[in-house]
């Protein structure tokens, strides 16, 4: 063991200096988080496959443009048919990638797949090991209330939402004035802008709520992802048969991404009967539903907040 | 607030469901090292950790500074260094410093430096930028200690922090805590080693099945215990022919024999004491002098077994 230097002075005297606002240790919190999770490789995969995403929209946005400007009538030859090239890329009408309103939706709902895998591992991460191997201690010794604890966390939780739904959304909003109509697509426009910021903050609050919920009920990584899929997939599928079966766009209210979609469509001032794959429940019920989830994680940290702390 | 005590335990009791692990402890702390003692169980790091805010007294009141502990702000003047070895592996150790420093209100700038500092007194600057996992379990328990000790509290709470250590690092450390105190520190040091505490305070407080049986300088309670009454299985092959030797003894207060069973060819004798020191050498030297056939001398409550333990520096089987 190295020997410790008893010359210098660290003499105890009360505090003397300016100490910072309490609340300044969620945003130390936040950094530390962030900090742990980056120093995962796993990480850094989930991160690119979301890249990858909107590297397609990025480029998808800038091909149906140029097409559409290069050889809008033209035709090509494919196994002796004459095919106009517009009809083509009828397949990416799905995406709606004009840069409406629809698109930068579309976006965030694909960023979902690879949102939710990345919040799973981000959270039991965070949240989980913090309780497996008794981290939390340090934290709870120190003078800050157990909500810094849980804003800090769910700040480093927002800061990878917004990286990965905002910040790229945004570019392509960009992008899309750029290659259409420069200044009038962003002064006509600047509602969809805002209907991205409203979009993304749902997103964030509501999943770094659950996240941080749900992480610290199953801890560990796989039994989160279990229950995510759960959440995300199986009730989905689910919600989706029963919809079409009974044509009743209310079953779709089981699918809290779907919900997620429609609150953001809202956002985006997107009329109802616009909304595809049809039936389709109504915004408010929507909103109800997410609400409700919200309430849920809240009353669920609030109790954990009130946690002591035995091991 | 300056003439409130720094530390102080009101009636305290804690309750882990059906297990009561700390009951109706009443205790002040003003000032200086204190060594908390007792057993594994006794209720040591129930009691810190009370101290510490980290859990909440079922009945009874935990205060610092006047305050209660429960409330977060309290913990500004306190540092907690815990026993469990648990921390955030992929973090450095200066990282780790820097971000306890930050969560204690110290500013950036003012963090690096504190941060600096205290790592530099631990010996710890060379080796800070290191990842956790590559630390020793003596530079682990420095690092728990640099982050309790960053921001300078007046009240330093530390658990079994000189565990695992090797002798060397023990003295450095048992030296650094002498220093902290000269320098204003106060300190609650816990340790089932009485000996090793004996090192660095001569005030204690023994902790035994949850209740203070014990607090002050060794000495007085050397000289409290001289008066507890403890009860003394003796196993004696003729209990009755013994116990009318026992009888005459000004230490012993009652006794109960059982005789021998056809079986047994000993039987035992319960011998109610007090001052069990006295008592102790008296059956020694009378042993000496008259040789009895005893296979067996044991006390019999566990937490006499305990406070012997400690205070007289054996197991407590005498």
């Amino acid at each position: 063991m190295k020997g410790m230097n008893t010359q210098l002075s660290l003499k105890y005297s009360p505090w003397q200096e300016k100490t910072s606002r309490p609340y300044t240790a969620i945003a130390a919190i936040g950094r530390i988080s962030l900090l742990l999770i980056c120093r995962q490789r796993l990480f850094w995969g989930l991160l690119a496959l979301a890249m990858l995403a909107f590297f397609f929209f990025l480029y998808g946005q800038y091909l149906m443009v140029w097409i559409n400007l290069q050889f809008a009538h033209e035709t090509v030859r494919i196994a002796g048919f004459s095919v106009n090239i517009s009809q083509l890329l009828r397949f990416l009408d799905r995406l709606a990638l004009q840069g409406t309103a629809h698109t930068y939706a579309n976006f965030i709902w694909f960023q979902g797949y690879i949102l939710v895998i990345l919040l799973c591992f981000s959270g039991s991460h965070l949240f989980g090991n913090d309780i497996i191997y008794n981290t939390m201690i340090f934290y709870y010794s120190k003078p800050i209330s157990p909500w810094y604890y849980f804003c800090g966390k769910c700040l480093a939780i927002i800061f990878l939402i917004v990286m990965t739904t905002f910040i790229p959304a945004t570019i392509l909003w960009f992008e899309a004035g750029l290659l259409l109509d420069g200044l009038t697509y962003y002064t006509q426009n600047y509602l969809v802008l805002l209907g991205i910021a409203g979009y993304s903050a749902l997103i964030a609050l509501t999943l770094s709520l659950l996240t941080a919920t749900t992480a610290m009920i199953f801890q560990r990584t796989a039994p989160m992802v279990l229950a995510w899929m759960g959440l995300f997939v199986l009730l989905r599928m689910m919600a989706n048969w029963l919809a079409m079966t009974t044509q009743e766009g209310d079953w779709r209210l089981l699918d809290f991404w779907n919900n997620l979609y429609l609150c953001g469509l809202w956002c985006f001032g997107i009329d109802h009967a616009t909304i595809r794959p049809i039936p389709q429940p109504h915004y408010n019920n929507a909103f109800l539903v997410v609400f409700l989830i919200i309430t849920l994680c809240i009353l669920y940290i609030c109790k954990q907040t009130r946690l002591e702390i035995y091991r | 607030m300056k003439d409130q005590p720094l530390l102080q335990f009101i009636d305290v009791s804690k309750w882990f469901g059906r297990v009561l692990a700390l009951n109706q402890v009443t205790w002040t702390f003003h000032r200086g090292i204190v060594g908390l003692v007792g057993a594994n169980g006794a209720g040591k790091s129930t009691f810190l950790r009370l101290a510490a805010g980290l859990l909440r007294p079922t009945l009874g009141e935990v205060k610092i500074a006047g305050r209660d502990a429960w409330d977060w702000r309290s913990r500004r003047l306190l540092g907690y260094c815990p026993s469990t070895d648990s921390f955030f592996y992929d973090q450095s150790g200066e990282e780790f410093v820097y971000t306890m420093a930050r969560l204690c209100g110290i500013p950036r700038r003012t963090a690096r430096k504190q941060t600096e500092l205290t790592l530099q007194r631990l010996g710890l600057s060379d080796l800070a930028h290191r990842p956790i996992y590559g630390y020793s379990k003596g530079m682990r328990q420095k690092i728990k200690l640099a982050q309790a000790l960053v921001h300078q509290p007046p009240l330093l709470i530390l658990d079994e922090p000189l565990a695992g250590i090797d002798p060397v690092g023990r003295h450095e450390l048992i030296k650094l805590f002498h220093q902290l105190s000269q320098e204003g520190h106060s300190l609650i040091v816990s340790s089932h080693e009485l000996q090793t505490l004996e090192q660095l305070t001569d005030h204690i407080l023994l902790l035994s099945h949850g209740r203070v049986a014990a607090a002050g300088t060794i000495r007085e309670i050397r000289r409290q215990l001289a008066d507890y009454p403890v009860t003394v299985r003796i196993t004696v092959s003729s209990p009755r022919a013994f116990a009318r030797h026992l009888v005459e003894w000004p230490e012993v207060i009652a006794i109960e024999w059982s005789e021998p069973s056809r079986q047994a060819s000993r039987g035992t004798l319960l011998v109610r004491i007090q001052q069990p020191n006295e008592f102790f050498q008296r059956l020694t030297q009378f042993l000496a002098h008259n040789p009895w056939n005893i296979s067996r001398v044991e006390p019999v409550d566990d937490s006499t077994h305990e406070l012997l333990g400690y205070i007289l520096g054996g197991s407590g089987k005498t």
